[in-house]
């Protein structure tokens, strides 16, 4: 009998509870309201049997329950029976299948108009690359992947130089467009999900996996991580902006291409420009005869770009982009003095040639003034505030700004505190140990925090500014 | 049809078999599913490589008279390990003719035989090993290969040395006459067992070393 | 046929330790997997402090958390309730049941044993090692589960592959004997239709855990590979702390094939003695014939069958080729079919009935219940375009709670109230019982029924924490609070539990060899409880299949099975 109440009071309590809970899903903003009409229909069938289930065994623990003269019937099978239920049931499953996989075609098949973007997730934070004007992202590859080149596309790529590279956390959408995002990783498994936007797809490292939406109005939606990936799963936070198209457009056109990003300050001794460029020399032999110490057979890049050069029909001309280009490409064209013209001449790119150049040029001229270039920055990125930084880049996934402690140890109070590492010794967090901490995060581990902190990937102007905000916490 | 289900109606067994024999049927279904998740996962790994899979006519090929010769020892250990079924079968035949010494010394040769196949396997290991390969790279293509290959190989090797152990165990007892009373279905188990183990070699074979 | 000689064990050592009987066997793997479970147990109150007072104990930090929140995961699944089903009440109850004297292979079911012991004992020694146990989830995917961005990515996960590796081999040494006694043991006149449910389920369970153990272990091995000789089975090109690793052309998503390969069957094998168990405490305690026993064997075996063929519903957004969430959402709601008639039958079963509220009639109805929601929320899941926005949500933990921590569980507890009085001659306490009934059902019910809107809302699992998330209004953290109280509250009352099979040991009523008046041949021993050899001089044959309940023309309302006479089954 008790059994019978309690099972009637927790049915009829879960129904209340359902109409009556505030937890419902986000409200929706974008096109997959389908999903929520499926959701529904299975809510319906599903709660239907739910009750009938309950209530049944409830009437029947009254009604049956024991007495001693009664006998209980004895009744092996009812094929009758079983077979009507086993219809009902298959047919209840097929309302519920039918138009779940009706919704999942839809899934599955990207709306042609989608605009593609490149969603990359990494331990603990996201990035999103956009292609050009040409409409296609250009290949990337972990091999590739630098302080420098953070998304590692292959800087030899036509289709990537004009992809435009954003490494906040805030990803600003156009309304009404369907996009496609294309996931990768550069590590573990992580998973896009915005809880607004309904669906989700893990990012697998490896591959390109995609998820498609409508985003249908304006507003400010939360990334989610949806795929376990360490200990900072849990903070792996992003954010999304929806805006009218013109806004969209506007800010798009603000970000800073992959080509640019080639040029502007390197952390290491060669840009990453020149860095191909020394991988291209090397592979094509022209280390064999050209040196920046020995030059055996041809002309030394030691001091070559910008110098003069006299020729063997004694003309003199400087040695500017536009005479490398002629001399790596038609190499019998103008022989320097005194050499012989035993160049081959070589299959290259143009891309390949630019870079061949930047590497003549960065590396041939390091040490003197001619070679020191004004880098092209991004304004808009380079201006950013320390706090800004902290929040786009990723930071604050691990590190607190008001002393809770989180994965990493809290910013506040932090700045030329005394420091217990895990090796025994202490440090004072002064600017340089703070500038290592940023670049060479395992080199001295805080005592009682994990080593996993990741190397930014932080200009040097942009670490300074960061320090700068760790001061005033 | 009427078999099996006479086999299933049927009261105390589903089977005339003694237990030992349904246990190990039991058993080596169950060690089929290690063995085909283990070559599905190869399969899965060399479609999914980056790098060209290693040929393996020329990697598993042997220099003889100063001739190379592909997959050579391949084609010799399974010879032997076909060979040592036959002696098996024919061990299981003599034991359930009572015949105690034929049937051991039977037994015992299919041990040696088997191992000799781990001899050369080994042998095989301790050349590819010379040459280069090891789980994490090879000189000659996809890092996965020699990482399947000490896997597969691995296995399947313990499962044949496994077999010799308990082949000589066995061959000895019937020696001494230790299932004159119980009977000589232990002999032919221990034959179920040595088929499997040349049954799964024919896979790897095929799907590793030909394909 | 041979038939094992048995000799009585005489000494201390023989009787209790290493022994070969089926019985003893049983009792050792429960109390172990009891042992574990309490630790598990304690893992999850420990989560469940984080999760609804967040930041409140300094020593849960994340490493921590995601370490109980993998060791409780994978205690529970595999050592606490397969082996409790399998090695436990198989164990147990097999031999009895299908009226055999032991299982075919004592000395291997004993080896089992101690190769299930040994598994856990490499698992709890994770504990101990340098960066503790693993926390990469109990489903461990790589490439996070050897990466350091994850605790225990050493030592940690290094033990939990070998323990699993070596649990792998007890269940197949126990798994085997239980198979082949089934098969070829029974006794006269015990046709495979005449047995009961219960053997039918833990039968068909043992068959799966042979078939797909197999899978995991596989990438066991693999994944030890690529953590200790760098291979690449699983680990593509990545970069890991900024470092460019050594691996390169493996899948990540091969590995979840494998995994789930095995761990869908796996939830069948937790689930399966269960349905065979709760159809056979609901008969005999409701005094009637268990309705329609030959669909409930074909739903088993065929529910055996498919959760073969269902395994990438674990896999919807893994990044796998989209187009194999048709099929699987297909086969999925398939399978939903026969389970769902196996929860008809057993109300059916209560209908014209003479139901006695006994405490393991209240476990069984508590199971229906609790396993009627959880199954029916399986069907949102299953169904893929649906699963998009509720995987890896609170959903998700709510629904596998139900199906198997709350309704096996529910099973386990109302098994041990039935069949304790024939393991010792004595009642467990009532009273007690029907407290720890009414604790455990109302509280596990409070606990994970609402978690389902955390789901719903889109509250991530695996989440240590939910700070200055907006769109989780502040009233989830009042709710997850709510939840935690509970758990804790469930928590202690298996405490009472944990007394009563203690208690009643010594003080218990003492039961007689029948007291349910059941009809199954373990409680037609000539002693209670059984002696070595189970059946004295000679073993009963039988006569009739189980369920001859309330037959009418009988006085008794039920005839044992060795009872001779006409035979309506």
């Amino acid at each position: 009998m008790a059994f019978a109440v309690v099972l009637v009071i927790l049915v009829l309590g879960s129904v209340l509870f359902h109409f009556l809970s505030p937890w419902n899903m986000t409200p929706l903003a974008s096109n997959w309201g389908s999903i929520d009409v499926t959701m529904l229909i299975t809510l319906v069938i599903t709660a239907v049997v739910f009750i009938a289930v309950n209530f049944f065994i409830a009437y029947a623990v009254i009604k049956f329950r024991h007495t001693p003269e009664r006998k209980a019937e004895y009744e092996p099978e009812n094929k009758k029976l079983e077979w009507w239920l086993t219809l009902g049931t298959s047919v209840g499953i097929i309302a519920m299948l039918a138009p779940g996989l009706i919704v999942y075609a839809d899934f599955v098949n990207v709306p042609d108009d989608a605009h593609q973007i490149e969603v990359v997730g990494q331990q603990w934070s996201w990035s999103f690359r956009f292609p050009g004007q040409d409409g296609q992202l250009g290949k990337s590859a972990i091999e590739h992947i630098s302080t420098d080149n953070s998304f590692g596309v292959d800087p030899l790529d036509e289709a990537g130089q004009d992809d435009r590279l954003l490494t906040s956390n805030t990803l600003i959408l156009p309304v009404n467009r369907p996009v496609k995002l294309s996931l990768r990783s550069k590590d573990v498994l992580h998973n896009f999900y915005v809880p607004n936007f309904r669906v989700k797809m893990d990012s697998v490292p490896g591959q390109v996996s995609y998820q498609w939406f409508t985003p249908t109005r304006t507003g400010d939606f939360e990334i989610l991580c949806a795929e376990y990936c360490g200990i900072g799963h849990f903070n792996m936070r992003g954010y999304i902006k929806v805006v009218e198209q013109q806004e969209y457009e506007q800010w798009l056109a603000d970000l800073p291409t992959f080509a640019q990003s080639l040029m502007s300050e390197a952390s290491e001794a060669l840009s990453v420009k020149a860095k191909q460029g020394q991988e291209v020399a090397q592979k094509k032999g022209c280390m064999a005869c050209h040196g920046f110490e020995e030059s055996p057979a041809g002309p030394s890049w030691l001091g070559l770009y910008g110098a003069n050069r006299t020729f063997k029909d004694s003309t003199e001309l400087i040695a500017d982009d536009d005479y490398l280009r002629e001399a790596i490409v038609e190499p019998g064209a103008t022989i320097v003095k005194g050499y012989a013209p035993i160049m081959p001449k070589l299959e290259l790119s143009e891309l390949e040639v630019d870079a061949v150049i930047a590497f003549i040029k960065e590396r041939g001229n390091r040490d003197s003034d001619a070679g020191a270039q004004t880098m092209q920055k991004n304004p808009a990125e380079q201006s950013k505030s320390g706090a800004e930084l902290a929040q786009s880049k990723g930071c604050t996934a691990c590190h607190s700004v008001d002393g809770s402690r989180l994965v990493g140890p809290s910013w506040q109070g932090l700045y030329n505190s005394e420091r217990s590492l895990a090796s025994g010794e202490t440090v004072l967090a002064d600017d340089a140990y703070l500038k290592e901490s940023l670049f060479k995060p395992n080199a001295k581990v805080v005592a009682g925090y994990p080593p996993v902190m990741p190397p930014s990937q932080l200009s040097s102007a942009q670490a300074d500014a960061l320090i700068e905000y760790i001061k005033t916490l | 049809m009427t078999g099996l289900i006479a086999d299933f109606s049927a009261d105390r067994e589903a089977f005339s078999v003694p237990w030992g024999k349904a246990m190990m049927w039991i058993f080596l279904l169950s060690d089929t599913f290690v063995f085909g998740c283990f070559l599905i996962g190869y399969m899965a790994v060399r479609i999914a490589a980056v790098e060209p899979w290693p040929p393996t006519s020329e990697v598993f090929a042997l220099t003889i008279a100063g001739h190379s010769i592909p997959l050579v020892l391949i084609a010799i250990m399974t010879f032997i390990l076909i060979t040592s079924s036959g002696t098996m079968a024919m061990a299981v035949n003599y034991g359930y003719q009572k015949k105690r010494k034929k049937a051991a010394l039977l037994m015992l040769l299919t041990a040696v035989l088997g191992l000799t196949f781990v001899g050369m396997q080994a042998f095989e290991w301790t050349k590819l090993i010379e040459d280069g390969v090891r789980p994490w790279e090879n000189p000659w293509g996809a890092a996965q290969f020699g990482a399947v290959f000490f896997m597969v190989t691995g296995f399947h090797g313990l499962h044949v040395s496994i077999g010799v152990i308990y082949l000589t165990i066995v061959a000895l007892k019937v020696l001494r006459g230790h299932y004159e009373r119980k009977g000589y279905e232990i002999i032919e188990i221990t034959g179920l067992y040595w088929h499997f183990v040349d049954l799964v070699w024919v896979f790897i074979f095929a799907f590793f070393y030909l394909w | 046929m041979t038939a094992q000689e048995h000799h009585s064990p005489q000494s201390f050592w023989t009787k209790y330790i290493w022994s070969q009987d089926h019985k003893v066997i049983a009792i050792q793997y429960s109390l172990t997997a009891i042992f574990v479970g309490l630790i598990a147990l304690v893992l999850s109150t420990l989560m469940r402090l984080q999760l609804g007072f967040p930041g409140s104990f300094d020593f849960i930090d994340a490493s921590a958390y995601y370490q109980y929140v993998t060791m409780h995961g994978m205690i529970m699944v595999v050592y606490l309730l397969t082996a409790i089903f399998l090695g436990g009440f198989g164990n147990y109850l097999i031999p009895l049941m299908v009226g055999a004297r032991d299982m075919v292979f004592p000395f291997v079911n004993m080896l089992s044993y101690w190769f299930y012991l040994l598994a856990v004992v490499v698992l709890l020694a994770s504990f101990f090692v340098t960066g503790g146990p693993t926390g990469a989830g109990w489903t461990l995917y790589p490439p996070q589960a050897i990466l350091p961005g994850t605790p225990g990515s050493d030592g940690g996960i290094i033990l939990m592959l070998i323990s699993l590796g070596i649990f792998i081999i007890a269940a197949t040494m126990g798994g085997l004997n239980y198979v082949t006694t089934v098969l070829q043991a029974r006794t006269r006149g015990m046709t495979l239709m005449r047995m009961p449910l219960t053997i039918w389920g833990i039968f068909m369970a043992t068959i799966l855990a042979l078939l797909a153990f197999p899978a995991l272990f596989v990438s066991a091995i693999m994944m030890l590979f690529d953590k200790l000789l760098s291979t690449s089975f699983f680990m593509p090109a990545i970069l890991s702390m900024g470092e460019q690793l050594g691996h390169e052309g493996g899948s990540p998503i091969l590995f979840q094939h494998l995994f789930w390969f095995f761990g869908h069957p796996e939830v069948y094998i937790v689930a399966l003695p269960a349905f065979g168990i709760v159809s056979d405490l609901i008969s005999v305690h409701a005094r009637k014939n268990i309705f329609g026993y030959r669909m409930m064997v074909w739903a088993i075996v065929v529910i055996g069958v498919l959760s073969f063929v269902v395994w990438a519903h674990h896999m919807y957004v893994s990044g796998m080729n989209p187009y194999f969430g048709y099929f699987f959402a297909t086969t999925t709601l398939i399978i939903a079919v026969p389970t769902a008639i196996k929860v008809y039958n057993w109300v059916l079963t209560l209908w014209q009935g003479n139901i006695r509220m006994t405490v393991p009639m209240l476990f069984a109805l508590g199971f229906v219940s609790t396993f009627t929601i959880g199954g029916l929320t399986g069907l949102f899941l299953g169904n893929v375009v649906v699963d998009l926005p509720l995987s890896d949500t609170y959903f998700v933990v709510a629904h596998f709670h139900m199906v198997m921590g709350v309704s096996p569980v529910l099973v386990i507890f109302g098994a041990i109230y039935h069949w304790y009085p024939k393991m010792t001659g004595k009642m467990l306490h009532d009273g007690l019982g029907k407290f720890h009934f009414w604790t455990t059902f109302i509280g596990t019910y409070t606990i994970f029924f609402p978690m389902h809107y955390l789901g719903v809302l889109g509250v991530p699992r695996r989440y240590y924490a939910y700070e200055n998330y907006d769109f989780i209004p502040e009233s989830a953290k009042d709710l997850n609070a709510f939840i935690t109280i509970a758990a804790i509250f469930v928590a202690l009352a298996q405490l009472v539990f944990l007394f009563n099979l203690a208690w009643s040991y010594f003080k218990g009523r003492a039961a007689g060899s029948n007291p349910w008046q059941a009809t199954t041949l373990e409680w037609q021993t000539e002693t209670t409880p059984p002696g070595h050899g189970n059946w004295g001089e000679s073993i009963p044959e039988c006569h009739r299949w189980a369920y001859d309940y309330s037959v009418p023309g009988y006085e008794q309302d039920y005839l044992p099975q060795n009872q001779p006479g006409e035979a309506n089954a």
